[in-house]
């Protein structure tokens, strides 16, 4: 039961880090910043999901990114594309009705279905 | 940071770059990103008081299985779409089936049975049941890689129906391939110690025991055996997709290379490959010069894959002690 929950818990988690990294990067971040930044609002990522899948997005043309040598370290910051800035409003929209849609269905009380909608 | 620390640092980098396939550059990217991750979090730890030793170790072990975070860099793409994956599944069951009932006519008409350039012979020995299976096993990945071929000649043909989406991708590695490639050849000079003529493995007409006969040398034979290499292929995607790759994989991995291996094999050791008339004849003028370089090949590969498995061993041996002393 338990690697069922955690299987669940991981994919759906996997599904929410894309939207949440797409919306963090409307400012430059680099990779282990993005991380605790996420692991600071409660989703706890591993650096084997979330950078591959920022590559993903990469390819897809949602993001971008660049190598900064400047500092003490060298660092891939990413940061939304063009493409992705138009994207994000209408990702957001997805999850507010989907999120909306779940929230419904798991706490009945705001429930309203009517008998036409079940038939 | 010491040394040791910075040495495990790069043998955990070191690790996760064997599975992770792709360009060079590509990796080094990676893998410059995965170190300053390393660092970056180490620097957190020692920053709060943990002495550095234990902040790479804590770290390293946090960011879980090198070979694993590494594989989940290698770039996925779908051999066949999700939503077409059921079609294809109830497809190749339809014609294997069909495929398979032509072969038991074969067989019980005791002739080859020609339809078009697909010959159809019956079961050598069909009281055997080793024969029998090998038979259908054969057939089945025939058919599995020409409905694959259809579908990609022809992708309008599996969009037709719609069916709920399972995942099914093929994960593309050349270093875990080329692996597996070695390790079957390790298998098959440790065979040929036990057996008169390797050969016989991969020329229908040799003298050795290990002989996997097919019909004869040509074009649409030739043909035919890729199609069994891509039918391997998928089958073994499919049972990754279904009870998951990291368990599995090495032996799914030597089997479908022992056939892509058998089939690239078999088609160098033919030659002509277009010119029917002549195969035979190459087949019989060619096989000593043919085996012998192979049979030079097998022995560089199984040592290749000897130096590699120790390697490893002795990579994962220090690692550990690194870690842990």
């Amino acid at each position: 039961m338990s690697s069922f929950l955690d299987k669940i818990g991981a994919e759906l988690r996997r599904g929410l880090v894309q939207i949440a990294a797409l919306s963090l990067l409307h400012e430059r971040l680099y990779g282990y910043q993005l991380v605790k930044i996420l692991a600071a609002a409660g989703l706890e990522t591993e650096e084997g999901t979330l950078y591959p899948l920022l590559r993903r997005l990469e390819a897809q043309g949602l993001l971008k990114s660049e190598w900064d040598t400047g500092g003490t370290r060298p660092r891939k910051y990413y940061v939304l594309s063009e493409e992705g800035v138009k994207a994000l409003p209408q990702l957001e929209n997805v999850w507010s009705e989907i999120s909306g849609a779940v929230g419904k269905i798991l706490y009945g009380s705001s429930l309203e279905l009517t008998e036409a909608d079940t038939q | 940071m010491t040394e040791p620390d910075l040495q495990a640092v790069r043998q955990w980098l070191d690790e996760a770059a064997t599975s992770m396939g792709g360009q060079p550059a590509r990796r080094r990217d990676v893998l410059l990103e995965l170190e300053t991750t390393i660092l970056d979090r180490v620097d957190d730890r020692t920053k709060s008081g943990q002495v550095p030793e234990e902040a790479v170790r804590d770290v390293l072990e946090m960011m879980g299985d090198p070979v694993e975070v590494g594989s989940s860099f290698v770039p996925t793409r779908p051999l066949i779409a999700p939503h077409q994956t059921r079609p294809f599944v109830l497809q190749a069951s339809v014609v294997f089936a069909a495929h398979f009932l032509l072969v038991i006519g074969a067989t019980i008409a005791d002739h080859e049975l020609a339809l078009g350039p697909l010959r159809i012979g019956p079961i050598a020995d069909a009281k055997s049941i080793l024969e029998v299976m090998a038979r259908a096993a054969k057939t089945l990945l025939f058919d599995v890689g020409a409905v694959l071929c259809v579908y990609a000649l022809v992708p309008r043909l599996g969009r037709i129906m719609r069916f709920p989406r399972v995942s099914l991708a093929v994960r593309t590695n050349t270093r875990r391939n080329i692996e597996g490639a070695c390790f079957l050849a390790l298998v098959l000079v440790v065979l040929n110690f036990f057996r008169d003529n390797l050969l016989a493995l991969y020329l229908p007409d040799g003298d050795g025991v290990l002989q996997i006969p097919f019909v004869g040398p040509g074009i649409v034979d030739n043909l035919l055996l890729l199609n069994l290499w891509l039918g391997a292929s998928v089958v073994r995607e499919i049972v990754y997709a279904k009870v998951g790759e990291t368990k599995h994989s090495l032996a799914l991995d030597i089997v479908s290379n022992a056939i892509g291996l058998f089939c690239l094999l078999r088609i160098v050791a033919t030659k002509r490959l277009v010119d029917l008339s002549q195969a035979q004849e190459a087949l019989g003028t060619s096989a000593d010069g043919i085996g012998a370089v192979l049979n030079t090949v097998f022995v560089v590969l199984a040592l290749l894959t000897a130096a590699m498995l120790a390697a490893r061993a002795v990579r994962r041996v220090y690692r550990f002690a690194l870690l842990w002393m």
